[in-house]
């Protein structure tokens, strides 16, 4: 089960961001060892969280482990500061790269290590996150998403239906190959998406009276 | 090269509007004479032991006699290169990945030394099934500055998938491009670069075929577009639009 939440969440439903913000400790600090992100509480939160992000969670449906969370992703929006702007601008050697308000910024993609059934390809978490971040694109309208990834990643967003257009050459950061791109929405990404990954149908859950504006700062928090 | 990355962002530009593959092997050889390499091949590992060079090869720019060598004696099972490919993500310089493979690895390199492959530079993927693929740039003299490997490393990922789509659509639009006579994928590459003077030699080279299965592809092309030559082919298909 995928869902978007969007607005003041924290506020609204602080006990499912504390579940949120733990499994991004422990999937990116004591997984991934991003040590500058170690915190005494165990939850990754960092200077760019906040009412404005979108977040897009997996969860285990009902039965054993109901709600643990598998899956995340985070949707920065770039009419504020975002990593392309304020954490490594010197990826784009002085370059600016897209943003407005309906361009975001698609950041700490994660999926539980223990639901990666095999090291090799894509399992079915993975997939359905992904194609859950190109519904959630499509139902706020937005344009386009800015990604830092491996090249061997951004490859894969091509073959996820995304036009890709690179904002630099690849280079190396923090030891690892990283390359920033500008992911377009086209009308096919999302279908794209599900015929990669056998997806009969959406995986997201938006309930039907959402709205489908991109969250402003000024909006009235809400939460879906 | 006086801006890497202008040079490396126009040639992605061109390459994301390719529509054959013939073009997007131009553009590559055309890029060769900027990044200084002269052979480059796209292709996907094989999945099985029985799988030769031809079954593998999305678009080659290999020299013919060397991939006719390379067929011959099988050397996709013991090329170092196609064996580091699966070891790592980044890209690598064909010297970097005989250090790693076993001896008989080395056989391979020798050999494409005859040819004039001394040295290159290898993009490796590493796709959504599980599979890999890779693309090869090599020559007498490849000699990349960091930021040239960077453009190339770039250039390859677009060119790759390209040559992916394409050669999904040709699969896919076997029934939609040739659907009114019938034509199937092959076929209509093998008249596409008919249509740009090639021999059938030539284009069993471009496409890792053998020259006997590109007149195949010509014969039944022409059986099927009611033609009696080849330049008649060519003509009929222009006119069906089934090429341009």
């Amino acid at each position: 089960m995928l869902r978007v939440l969007c607005g003041d969440v924290e506020a609204l439903d602080p006990g499912l961001m504390n579940l949120i913000y733990r499994f991004r400790h422990d999937f990116f600090v004591d997984h991934l060892r991003w040590e500058a992100c170690r915190r005494q509480d165990g939850r990754e939160r960092d200077a760019f969280d906040g009412p404005d992000c979108l977040h897009v969670v997996g969860q285990e449906p009902a039965g054993r482990g109901a709600g643990t969370i598998v899956s995340y992703a985070r949707l920065l929006p770039t009419t504020r500061p975002h990593l392309m702007t304020h954490l490594y601008p010197e990826l784009l050697k002085g370059r600016s790269a897209p943003s407005g308000p309906r361009i975001y910024e698609w950041t700490r993609c994660a999926v539980a290590p223990g639901k990666r059934e095999s090291a090799k390809g894509i399992d079915a978490v993975s997939g359905a996150s992904f194609t859950a971040v190109a519904e959630a694109a499509e139902h706020f309208g937005l344009e386009g998403l800015l990604v830092q990834t491996h090249p061997v990643l951004v490859t894969r967003l091509m073959d996820m239906g995304w036009d890709v257009e690179a904002l630099a050459l690849p280079c190396t950061y923090d030891g690892s190959l990283l390359l920033p791109v500008y992911a377009r929405l086209t009308p096919e990404t999302v279908a794209t998406c599900r015929r990669l990954f056998g997806l009969s149908g959406p995986v997201l859950r938006i309930p039907a009276s959402d709205d489908t504006r991109p969250p402003s700062p000024a909006a009235r928090p809400t939460l879906s | 090269m006086p801006d890497v990355r202008q040079t490396a962002f126009d040639i992605i530009h061109r390459l994301r509007s390719a529509g054959t593959q013939r073009a997007v092997y131009a553009e590559l050889r055309r890029t060769g004479t900027i990044f200084g390499y002269d052979a480059f091949l796209i292709g996907g590992l094989p999945h099985s032991p029985s799988e030769n060079l031809s079954d593998c090869s999305l678009i080659s720019g290999w020299p013919p006699g060397w991939t006719q060598r390379y067929e011959e004696r099988n050397h996709l099972h013991r090329d170092p290169v196609i064996r580091y490919i699966r070891a790592t993500t980044d890209p690598f310089l064909w010297h970097e990945a005989a250090a790693h493979g076993d001896p008989r690895g080395s056989v391979v390199m020798n050999e494409a030394r005859e040819f004039g492959l001394k040295e290159g530079f290898c993009v490796p993927f590493h796709e959504l099934d599980g599979s890999e693929a890779g693309v090869s740039f090599g020559g007498t003299e490849v000699r990349l500055s960091e930021d040239a490997r960077a453009g190339l490393h770039l250039v390859a990922i677009y060119a790759m998938s390209r040559a992916k789509a394409i050669a999904r659509r040709v699969q896919e639009g076997d029934a939609a491009e040739g659907a009114a006579v019938g034509l199937t994928g092959r076929e209509i590459e093998c008249l596409k670069w008919a249509a740009a003077g090639k021999t059938a030699w030539e284009t069993s080279v471009i496409l890792s075929i053998s020259a006997r299965t590109v007149e195949h592809y010509l014969a039944c092309a022409a059986r099927k577009l009611g033609a009696t030559s080849r330049v008649q082919s060519v003509a009929e298909a222009l006119r069906q639009r089934i090429i341009d």
